[in-house]
């Protein structure tokens, strides 16, 4: 008989209560009962619904007392995340100071975060002058030995590395396609040009152009194709090339490097040769920017007395 | 001419094709190949066979580094071995100075003649005196002010009282020490004491404009074991931040603002006093030279046991159930705001649970139940309730 027989809120909650049943009995046992009850009226004792019992609700908050603390002891200063790394890697250096560490010329290269890209990771205006102390206890610990170095130098360390690895990256050695072409690219000013290299007798196209119709200048003629003419290669192949941007002077130059570099291609004996030539460093000179107060980049204002 | 131009063409495509095909069609070539290499003068192969030479050497060099590098892991485990299989012999040194010994393992109390040996009497000059010192000055040799000991020792013990009472009442506590080399004192106190540090210059405005300037800072809800609580994060996130119950300056002189700031929003202050501070400037001085590292390492130190101490009596008395802090107000609102909420979509939940023809706890649909004419007609019988009231 353990059902109860109402539907109103209230008398259900009551006898749901705890306290309540006593008293609820009391009353039921009052009034008069019929003996013909059958469905489920009884002055039984019956089984009252438990306590909504809090600890089972999910997501309540049971704690006595709760105050609010900072996660890190450097929260009054500006730059806490910092401070946090740069107390830990200064733990591990007292820790591990004392392990071996391998010349500086040995040492796996690894461009480190710089002063910008660490200040947009911990989002906080770290100082340089703090940053360079932090980057000097990082290079030291790197230098550890690699064999020995512990997994939690690792992981710090791992922190101040930057996503993109440059050194990790492996040069593509270029190669021939299957038409027995290669390709040069070559920069110089503002221009940039790329050349096709095939075996041939010596016809050289710019942009659809012979190297005459194309460049006005003979200086400028001879320097595109000097990477060929000081290797006595010019009949030997045959130039396809598009340039870009810039004027004549840094296209024919541009030239020069894009074909020789596709001339290394096809043959990487000719490099010492080319290098004698002046043909394989690129030329980083560009135009210097104009500075206030001057007329051009150094021109100065004319002087008058007074 | 037609022949040999369609082989030129024609057969450099086939050739192409080949993997190791290009170097065969050079040799059609009309002209002579000029000889690169071979127009160089003695000079120059000299000037060949020496880079030649250098770079044998350099090769040699490398592989001996190699073979070194390589060697290490070993030679260091054997060295690590050797060190402490011999780390016994010879004669046992008992006292000797090490100086960060103070900081790793400082003492729970300082004696007059600690505070002398870690020069805590050392004034400044006689002319940058602060007269508002003079009560803790003892005298004046070769023109520098002696500050009396006896005052050290009894204000260091009343401060290391407040802290550790601080501590025990479950306060936030600041170290600040913000001179060169006062760093690795700091964030050890605060280690100790479970207090926050402060080693670099001081932000004005962290304490009378912290909801700007402490915005971004992490706050975590801990209970009364140092727990940390869950269902905190909207309260966390939308709370003000905290401000430090006690601040514990080493150097008041450079730290005006803060100690200004900590004045307005009455937080007490613990100082180190030197004769040329001034007094007034924080709550509880401590006289002592402020200029020496081992001084202030000292006194520090003292401080940190002392919150430690605190930490330590509090976390005890919280598992026998005392517990002498308060919970904000604000956090207890949102406790109660919480429960309820979560207390009400509960009982929500059932009501529908129920008013959908299912289960309640008790296993019992509507259907099981008696409406309230029933109930009445069962006591009464049928003809006691009229069908419409």
């Amino acid at each position: 008989m353990a059902s109860i027989p109402t539907t109103r809120r209230g008398l259900a909650a009551a006898m749901r209560g705890a306290a309540r049943p006593r008293s609820l009995e009391q009353q039921f046992q009052a009034m008069r009962l019929s003996a013909k009850c059958s469905r489920c009226l009884s002055t039984e004792s019956f089984q009252a619904a438990p306590e909504i019992d809090s600890e089972k609700i999910q997501g309540m908050i049971q704690a006595r007392h709760a105050r609010p603390v900072p996660v890190s002891p450097s929260y009054f200063s500006r730059t806490s995340r910092f401070n946090d790394s740069y107390l830990a890697l200064d733990k591990l250096l007292r820790i591990y100071g004392n392990l071996p560490i391998i010349p500086p010329n040995a040492v796996e290269r690894v461009s480190w975060k710089t002063l910008d890209d660490f200040r947009h990771a911990v989002g906080e205006q770290v100082r340089a002058t703090d940053y360079v102390k932090c980057l000097a206890i990082v290079k030291r610990l790197h230098q550890i030995h690699p064999k020995l170095k512990p997994a939690p130098v690792i992981q710090a360390l791992n922190d101040f590395k930057r996503s993109v690895q440059a050194f990790k990256n492996e040069t593509v050695k270029q190669q021939l396609d299957k038409y027995g072409r290669s390709l040069g690219n070559g920069r110089r000013k503002s221009s940039s040009a790329r050349a096709w290299l095939v075996e041939g007798n010596g016809e050289v196209l710019v942009n659809g152009k012979t190297l005459a119709d194309y460049f006005g200048r003979v200086h400028d003629r001879e320097t595109a194709v000097w990477a060929l003419h000081a290797t006595g290669r010019m009949d030997k192949y045959n130039v396809w090339a598009r340039v870009e941007g810039g004027g004549t002077t840094g296209q024919a130059e541009a030239l020069t490097l894009a074909i020789s570099r596709a001339l290394m291609v096809h043959e990487p004996a000719l490099k010492p040769a080319l290098r004698r030539a002046g043909c394989v460093t690129r030329d980083p000179r560009r135009v210097e920017r104009k500075k206030h107060g001057r007329v051009k980049a150094r021109k100065r204002p004319a002087w008058v007395k007074r | 001419m037609i022949i040999r131009n369609f082989g030129v063409r024609h057969g450099r495509q086939v050739l192409s094709a080949l993997p190791s095909a290009p170097s065969c069609l050079r040799l059609l070539s009309t002209q002579t190949t000029s000889a690169v290499a071979g127009n160089q003068d003695a000079m120059e192969q000299l000037a060949a066979l020496s880079a030649t030479h250098a770079a044998r050497e350099a090769r040699l060099a490398a592989k001996r580094q190699q073979r070194e590098i390589a060697a290490m892991p070993s030679n260091f485990k054997k060295f690590v071995a050797y060190q402490k299989e011999t780390e016994k012999l010879g004669s046992e040194i008992e006292r000797r100075y090490l100086p960060d010994e103070i900081i790793r393992n400082p003492p729970h109390n300082a004696s007059l003649e600690d505070l002398l040996a870690a020069q805590c009497h050392m004034g400044h000059h006689v002319s940058r005196w602060n007269p508002a010192n003079s009560r803790y000055i003892y005298g004046q040799r070769s023109d520098i002010h002696i500050i009396s000991l006896e005052q050290t020792a009894a204000h260091l013990r009343r401060a290391a009282r407040v802290v550790e009472e601080v501590a025990y009442h479950g306060g936030l506590i600041l170290f600040v020490g913000n001179r060169k080399g006062q760093m690795p004192i700091v964030t050890r106190m605060a280690e100790l004491a479970g207090a926050c540090h402060l080693f670099q210059k001081w932000t004005p405005g962290c304490i009378t404009n912290k909801d700007v300037l402490l915005q971004g800072g992490q706050l975590k809800m801990v209970d009364e074991t140092d727990r940390e609580l869950k269902g905190f994060e909207e309260h966390l996130r939308d709370c003000r931040p905290v401000t430090p119950d006690l601040v514990v300056c080493l150097n008041p002189l450079e730290n005006y603002a803060l100690l200004r700031e900590c004045a307005l929003a009455t937080v007490p202050t613990v100082g180190v006093v030197d004769t040329d501070a001034d007094p007034s400037w924080v709550t509880y001085q401590i006289p002592a030279n402020d200029d020496s590292l081992r001084s202030v390492a000292l006194i520090a130190g003292v401080l940190g046991r002392a919150g430690e101490r605190g930490q330590q009596r509090r976390l005890e008395d919280a598992k026998q159930g005392i517990v002498m802090w308060q919970t904000p107000k604000d956090v207890k609102s949102h406790i109660t705001r919480v429960n309820r909420k979560i207390k009400e979509e509960v009982e929500a939940k059932r009501e529908r649970r129920l008013a959908e023809g299912g289960a309640d706890e008790n296993g019992l649909k509507p259907a099981d139940l008696m409406t309230e004419d029933e109930v009445l007609a069962e006591m009464f019988g049928p003809g006691a309730v009229p069908s419409k009231y």
